[in-house]
């Protein structure tokens, strides 16, 4: 614990955490959305994301297909197979109550976990590909190409998804949605839509946030939980119903996580992201980056 | 329902499932361990039911609570304070956990609404999984603490001290919801606000009802410790002894007397029955089964035919 820390080495663990935290960033970013308009933690969200991350591995070994070329047609499938889970899960209970949909994300989570294991054996997977082990030397500091990749990735998911709220017609209709949803619907926006909208950006960024985490770390069919666990507490950190709150928080929890690893041992640290998480939860519920103060 | 059918159906109940151990050879019928088992899951049920059902605070860290009732246990029994089926233990984890409870109830139910208190009453529990793995000799680490099993002698007084705590747990439930306490939970439900201007103390009675939900689940974490002889931070601390009590009683009915013990045997049979049948493929089927129970029967089985028991209408969706 006391070893000698060089300004090198805390770089270097900076840079690791900002670079994972990333991942729980774009996760985060999918949660809130859905947060925002549904109320519901939509717990599944680490589930699509393990999928995402099968389904490019398959690619891969399969058909040799490169997983960052895979982007391009996973992540449209997924904002149809988001919309689409919308429609026949969800449509029916939104207005019942927050149980009912709950339950159905954690009932469609226990599924596809097992599914998943069932079908592809509970085997820890990870791609490999020619480029996996290539790093980038910056100012002495040692940058995986992957993750480096998965961070511009995630940074031009963020700013999409920002544009896509800020400047369509569509994107003001999730914001109304979220802000109030009565007063949405006397507007004239169909409710049920919005929700299958945010659904589907949601899942997407969860195939997003699927394949990149493939092309980077190992990962196994239950491994989703904890992602939305980890994607909760940026989502808290980052002030619930944000989406530039949730990224920031994804990697304020990635620099924490990181740092903890260091300095105490890995059990340790997923203990001191909690404390933090129930720290801000009690200090600043409307999150650390939020600008007013709003009472939870 | 009236309150004399409900007593009265209780107690048809327990009197069959008392003479369950008596007619099936309760050392080796699968159905006497299946039914301790769903006994257990009946106390956690109500725990949460209490909390949940009734004061409408959605705690996810039940578990929490679960893990610190079991190695209460454990530990006064290792040191000798306790002994084995020993109701002082019982007692000692059942107030350990309430203890905990007030204390981590008081600033979070003070703060925290709604969402940020489930997520907050997450975090108790993982963190509490993590002090427990690192609790060195007193907690034994991550392998936890191995209790003296030859003491075991048979099913039957683990069977009836469930039957005994899970009758505990729903009577405790029944004449809690229906004194002054009860009303004062449904209405901080209801609505907060006129509650508070009506003059009760909001915090007081959530943490009243935190305390004692945690309470029952200390008590099963301790029947479960005596029953498993080994306590690990990973199987006790287990998410799932939040989750399945959840589940259980929303499938049933949350602030319903029989909700959660409707709940707790629908979905442990089915787990159960599906376990013995597709043994490889149970929870992909548990995970359907509780989609489909939801998108068809969203408000539980219990408010299929009576419409609340207490008259209170069905959830409602608040913004």
């Amino acid at each position: 614990m006391t070893n000698f820390l060089s300004f090198q080495t805390l770089c270097q663990i900076l840079v690791n955490g900002v670079l994972f935290g990333t991942m729980y960033g774009i996760a985060a970013i999918g949660m809130s959305l859905i947060f925002g308009t549904m109320q519901i933690i939509f717990i599944a969200q680490g589930a699509m994301i393990i999928l995402a991350a099968y389904i490019s591995f398959w690619l891969f070994t399969l058909l040799f297909v490169d997983p960052l070329l895979s982007i391009l047609f996973v992540v449209p499938a997924f904002l149809i197979l988001g919309g689409g889970l919308y429609q026949v899960l969800f449509r029916k209970v939104a207005y019942v109550g927050k149980n009912p949909s709950l339950l159905i994300a954690f009932g469609f989570m226990v599924l596809l976990e097992n599914l998943m294991s069932t079908l592809w054996t509970p085997n820890t997977r990870a791609i490999n590909t020619s480029y996996t082990a290539f790093g980038i030397p910056v100012l002495g500091l040692q940058i995986s190409f992957t993750r480096l990749v998965a961070f511009v990735i995630a940074i031009v998911a963020t700013i999409g998804v920002t544009l896509f709220l800020k400047k369509t017609l569509i994107g003001k209709a999730v914001r109304a949605a979220s802000e109030d949803l009565g007063a949405a619907a006397l507007m004239g926006i169909g409710i049920h839509w919005v929700n299958s909208i945010t659904f589907a950006v949601g899942i997407g960024l969860a195939a997003l946030a699927g394949i990149t985490t493939a092309t980077t770390y190992p990962f196994d069919p239950y491994f989703g939980f904890i992602f939305s666990l980890k994607a909760l507490i940026a989502v808290a950190f980052g002030g619930i119903g944000s989406v530039g709150g949730a990224f920031f928080g994804g990697i304020l929890l990635g620099v924490i996580e990181s740092l903890g690893f260091y300095f105490l041992s890995g059990v340790w640290a997923d203990a001191i992201s909690y404390v933090v998480f129930l720290l801000v939860l009690m200090l600043r519920p409307e999150g650390l980056f939020s600008r007013f103060t709003r009472l939870a | 329902m009236k309150g004399n059918r409900l007593m009265g159906l209780v107690i048809l109940g327990t009197a069959v499932f008392a003479g369950v151990p008596f007619i099936l050879d309760s050392e080796s019928s699968y159905v006497v361990y299946f039914l301790f088992l769903t006994f257990i899951y009946i106390i956690l049920a109500q725990g949460w039911n209490l909390v949940a059902g009734y004061a409408g605070q959605i705690s996810l860290g039940q578990h929490a609570f679960f893990g610190l009732g079991a190695y209460v246990t454990a530990i006064t029994w290792l040191r000798g304070i306790t002994g084995y089926f020993d109701p002082l233990a019982m007692i000692f984890s059942g107030l350990g956990t309430a203890i905990l409870a007030i204390l981590i109830g008081i600033p979070l139910l003070s703060k925290l609404r709604g969402d940020y208190f489930a997520l907050g009453t997450l975090g108790l529990g993982e963190i509490l999984r993590v002090i427990f793995t690192q609790g060195g000799t007193l907690t034994g680490g991550t392998v936890g603490l191995l209790l003296p099993s030859g003491v075991y002698e048979s099913m039957k007084p683990y069977y009836f001290t469930g039957l005994g705590l899970a009758l505990f747990a729903t009577a405790a439930v029944y004449f809690i919801a229906r004194s002054r306490i009860g009303l004062a939970l449904i209405a901080i439900k209801d609505d907060e606000l006129a509650a508070n201007t009506n003059g009760i103390n909001i915090l007081k009675y959530k943490v009243l009802a935190f305390s004692i939900g945690a309470f029952l689940t200390g008590l099963g974490g301790s029947l479960q410790a005596y029953y498993l002889f080994h306590i690990h931070p990973v199987g006790f601390f287990s998410l799932k002894w939040a989750l399945y009590p959840i589940l259980m009683s929303i499938m049933g009915g949350t602030g319903t007397i029989l909700g959660p013990i409707v709940g707790a045997f629908f979905l442990a049979g089915v787990f159960e029955l599906i376990n013995i049948w597709l043994p490889e493929s149970h929870p992909i089927f548990s995970g359907g089964l509780i989609i489909a129970v939801m998108l068809f029967l969203p408000n539980g089985f219990i408010r299929l035919k009576i419409k609340g028991i207490f008259g209170e209408k069905g959830e409602r969706r608040r913004r």
